[in-house]
């Protein structure tokens, strides 16, 4: 059965805890499917579907022709008549080539019908850079998403995340992108054993801080735990907040935070112009702007497309170091 | 062909009734009783009337932004497709989608689609639920020349001709994608040419014809249903009424004698004098099936105009499913 | 000898019916047709014709061959009706008739070179096959005969050489004008037209058949798996189907055998009529066209009055033998 927030028991890496995941599901569950590019045979280019064909056979580890727009629409039209699918798409970079099933389509329909439609489809894919894949093969676009009524965006930020948000994302019944990030594939933590959502649009404070918040999403908050180290040297005690969810969004835990601390920052490795840290800014100053003691900080991707050299790739990509420098700068102790 | 007189009388009935829910549809408009866009299926009834009456509501269709004639013939209830089209709560989609999204689940319609070539993957998506189930269900993209030509339906007959779906991908040719003629808007004039491209049969039938297209549909459905795969029918057909609206003469994109010449193979006056000359129907019973729907069509129409506005609240409702509240 | 243009009726509708879906028929997209035609085109120059009539269809076949096409050739549109359906085959016929044409080159399958006959009964004819089983047109290269058509139209041959007359079906209908086939003539119990083409053999009733081969398929091989009939025999062949006289299992469309019960088969003689009665569909050369009311009367009969067919293989060898091909060294120059 389903336990919130179960106790961790073992070390799992990141992309073992997805193929769990999904294992567990798709055990629990016989409408639940996989379809996309190399999830079945090949168990997906990331090792996350790895086993599975072998378990659940091929009708329910579909591997599909490179097509995401077809892949898509039949995951809304499987998901419209009655199954739970979950659409792989490889690199979310690809999602471009879907936009109209993903946003004209899968996020519409059940408003369009009046409330008609249930559509239960996870869409599962892999974002971020650090792997020198360039621009067509990095990209955070969560943003685009939670822009979008009628979509759910999760972004684990590690093992435990992964699984739990996973089994919440496929069970909900809504369309729920499930944003994973290539470069944590391989990081360990204690993941349970059971089945255990966690609940969408729930925050997680990750370390308790009293005097800076730090909002930080995917992997960044792994960054963003460094830094908080590196800043207790400068007398800062930094609560580390991961959403989890980014749509719906847990304004609530961010501003309770801040009102907490009075100072603000949100990391992301997104381009940081029209990131979702642009968005929880404005929700920051909206709800407790009499509470700041600083302008609310972001640290992200500069408005740039991903470049391919690793060399370039290491200035665009924000760490644990961008998060310090900018925390000094804002606080004027660079 | 194997065909009761109840089927043939059934044929005409959902034809006349798609034609006059929409000619009643476009007056409305006109008048301004019925906001936003409307795209009239005039013309057309065969192909919806042909196709249809081999469904039960088990089976899906995705239709295009031309979808009325789709819902009548499925069945639809006339005092809800107007409600949705005059933006009443009492609608199909409690008039949040109007007339290029009009659908009803219920009846298997997996939306009236305003964008073009959206159908064809939402349908295979749909036939390989069905398949996967292990059902004997159906499922029928309709389609337009102008939507075979979006990636859409390519990856889609791709993919169902490579999993052996049960869809039947029908392509109404109106020989215009919008306001572009067929010669402007692709190098081929036969749809049903495409379908070897992608491994399934492929058939041209007579569009104007009701007979004509429920015996290709027939025949593709039941290879559907049996596991034999996708298959194209593409039904030469006409648009009498314009891209949007009503006027569909005087117009920049095609001469009036084309509309004039098609007008005379109208599928219902051509099914009409066929009927009339195997002793089913009579011009004085033609017309009592004439008032019979006007008679409905009036009282829905009444119907509709009496119903409420979506409430206030009714906004930010049905975005999302909340947990528990699903089926 | 004759000597005159070209006429090409491509027929853009061949090979596209119900059977792709209830057999196992080919399908003749239409770009393949396209280039067909410009083989022909280019066969036809190089056999020393350069005047070409056509009839322009719905999907301009002929147009879309003849774009960029490097031949010293003219090209005239006859003028049709535009209806997209058999009639401007017709009528495209008999303009060409008009016109002087030599020859005509058909696209298409038995259903295409009815409608041309019906504009033109006894018209010269290199026909090539688009269609789904046909009797009629022949599975032919299309640069050999345009070649072919060529030597015909250029007057390098006679037509009586190269070809030979045909035998069609004569069709009466009682109170509506008459109608022809040029392979079979069959009443089926079936009131509709519908989707056109002959799928299924319970319908079957009366047949008049001009050829009954048993190597095609269609209507003729039920005949000529019970009685063969070429088209140089005298006659047709008439087959009751029914109850009585066995069963004979023949493919009536590709891949698609059924078993046929027949209660009778004769030999026709010339002129002959075979009476049939509605209510019923007259389906000629394997399409459901006619319509006849319950009692309305129907006379088929065999006639040698169709086409003059051009025979590729006869007309190149005989090409070979009086070298119409070859010229002396440093001759090609003159060979238009």
């Amino acid at each position: 059965m389903t336990t919130t927030e179960a106790p961790a028991t073992r070390k799992l890496a990141y992309v073992s805890a997805i193929n769990e995941a999904l294992a567990q599901l798709m055990r629990s569950d016989p409408n639940i499917f996989i379809a996309g590019e190399d999830v079945g045979l090949y168990g997906s280019v990331f090792g996350v579907t790895r086993g599975l064909m072998k378990e659940f056979g091929e009708n329910r580890v579909v591997d599909t022709p490179i097509a995401e727009s077809g892949i898509m629409g039949l995951g809304l039209g499987a998901a419209a008549t009655g199954l739970r699918p979950v659409i792989d798409i490889m690199f979310m970079d690809f999602i471009g080539v879907c936009m109209d099933e993903v946003v004209n389509q899968i996020a519409k329909m059940k408003y369009m019908f009046g409330g008609k439609a249930t559509l239960p489809i996870t869409i599962h894919t892999m974002a971020g850079g650090g792997m020198a894949m360039a621009a067509q093969h990095s990209q955070s676009l969560e943003a685009w998403f939670c822009h979008v009524p009628g979509l759910k965006v999760v972004m684990p930020s590690g093992p435990y995340e992964a699984k739990g948000l996973m089994i919440a994302a496929v069970r909900d019944d809504n369309p729920v992108i499930v944003v994973n990030t290539k470069t944590l594939l391989g990081m360990q933590a204690e993941v349970p054993e059971d089945m255990y959502e966690i609940p969408l649009g729930k925050a997680h404070v990750v370390r308790p801080g009293s005097n800076f918040t730090i909002i930080a999403t995917g992997r960044m908050v792994g960054e963003s735990l460094k830094a908080a180290e590196e800043l207790a040297a400068d007398g800062l005690d930094v609560e580390v907040i991961d959403p989890r969810t980014l749509q719906p969004f847990d304004t609530e835990t961010c501003v309770a935070s801040v009102r907490k601390t009075h100072r603000a920052l949100i990391a992301h490795e997104a381009v940081r112009f029209g990131g979702i840290g642009a968005e929880i800014a404005a929700q920051i100053q909206e709800e407790a702007f009499d509470f700041l003691d600083m302008p609310v900080g972001r640290v992200g991707a500069p408005f740039a497309p991903v470049p391919f050299s690793p060399v370039l790739e290491k200035q665009y990509i924000p760490d644990a170091a961008r998060v310090v420098a900018e925390v000094r700068r804002l606080l004027g102790r660079a | 062909m194997d065909i009761s007189n109840d089927t043939l009388l059934d044929l005409h009935h959902r034809m006349v009734r798609i034609r006059l829910f929409e000619e009643e549809a476009g007056k409305l408009q006109e008048s301004g009783k019925v906001p936003g866009a409307l795209h009239l299926y005039v013309g057309e009834e065969a192909v919806a009337a042909g196709v249809m009456s081999h469904l039960s509501a088990e089976d899906q269709i995705t239709s295009t932004h031309r979808g009325h004639g789709h819902l009548v013939a499925k069945g639809g209830d006339l005092r809800k497709m107007y409600a949705e089209l005059y933006g009443r709560s009492t609608g199909y989609c409690k008039g949040k989608g109007g007339s290029m999204h009009i659908s009803d689940l219920d009846l298997g319609m997996l939306g009236a689609n305003g964008i073009v070539g959206a159908g064809p993957p939402i349908a295979i998506g749909a036939a390989f639920s069905n398949k996967y189930r292990g059902t004997d269900r159906v499922t029928i993209c309709f389609f337009g020349d102008g939507a075979s030509n979006e990636g859409t339906f390519h990856e889609a007959a791709n993919m169902a001709a490579l999993f052996k779906l049960p869809v039947v991908f029908v392509c109404e040719n109106n020989g215009f994608g919008e306001f572009t003629s067929q010669a402007r808007h692709q190098a081929i004039k036969d749809v049903a040419d495409r379908a070897a491209g992608y491994g399934m049969p492929g058939i041209i039938t007579d569009g104007m014809d009701v007979l004509a297209v429920y015996e290709a549909a027939g025949e593709a459905i039941a290879r559907a249903r049996r596991g034999a795969g996708p298959s194209l029918l593409e039904c030469k057909t006409y648009r009498f009424f314009d891209h949007v609206g009503v006027r569909g003469m005087g117009v920049v994109y095609r001469e009036d004698a084309e509309v004039l010449e098609w007008r005379k193979r109208d599928p219902i006056t051509l099914f009409e004098s066929r009927l009339e000359e195997m002793g089913l129907l009579t011009t004085e019973a033609a017309a009592q099936v004439r008032e019979r729907i006007l008679f409905e069509i009036r009282e829905a129409i009444a119907f509709a105009e009496a119903s409420p506005f979506p409430a206030e609240g009714a906004l930010m409702e049905d975005i999302y499913t909340v947990r528990g509240a699903a089926r | 000898m004759a000597r005159g243009p070209i006429g090409i009726i491509a027929n853009p509708a061949s090979g596209k019916d119900i059977r792709r879906l209830v057999a196992h028929a080919s399908v003749f997209d239409n770009q393949e047709k396209v280039n067909i035609i410009r083989r022909t085109v280019l066969g036809a120059v190089a056999a020393g014709c350069d005047e070409f009539l056509y009839l322009h269809d719905g999907h301009a076949l002929v147009l879309n061959a003849i774009d960029g096409l490097d031949a010293d050739a003219t090209f005239t549109e006859v003028e049709t009706p535009g209806t997209a359906s058999a009639l401007d085959s017709e009528r495209a016929a008999a303009r060409m008739r008009e016109a002087g044409a030599a020859v005509i080159v058909t696209l298409g399958g038995d259903g295409t070179n009815r409608a041309v006959a019906r504009g033109w009964e006894d018209a010269p004819l290199v026909a090539i096959s688009t269609g789904t089983n046909n009797v009629f047109p022949r599975m032919v290269e299309g640069t050999v005969a345009g070649a072919a058509a060529g030597l015909v139209a250029s007057g390098k041959l006679a037509l009586a050489d190269a070809a030979r007359q045909c035998k069609l079906v004569r069709v009466e209908v009682e109170g509506e004008r008459d109608d022809l086939a040029l392979i079979d003539a069959v009443l089926l119990d079936e009131p509709f037209v519908g989707a056109r083409a002959i799928w299924t053999t319970r319908v079957l009733r009366t047949m008049v058949l001009t050829r009954a081969d048993p190597a095609a398929v269609g209507m003729s091989a039920v005949g000529g798996l019970l009685h063969t009939l070429t088209d140089a025999d005298d006659g047709g062949l008439v087959v009751q189907v029914g109850p009585g006289g066995g069963t004979v299992v023949a493919p009536i469309a590709p891949g698609l055998f059924e078993p046929v019960p027949i209660a009778e088969v004769r030999s026709l003689a010339w002129g002959e009529r075979v009476e049939v009665a509605g209510p019923g569909i007259l389906a000629l050369d394997g399409e459901r066209e006619r319509r006849l009311l319950r009692g309305q009367r129907a006379w088929l009969r065999v006639e040698r009055s169709g086409p003059w067919v051009v025979d590729v293989a006869r007309t190149m060898r005989l090409a070979a033998c009086r070298g119409l091909f070859r010229f002396e060294a440093g001759g090609v120059d003159d060979a238009n």
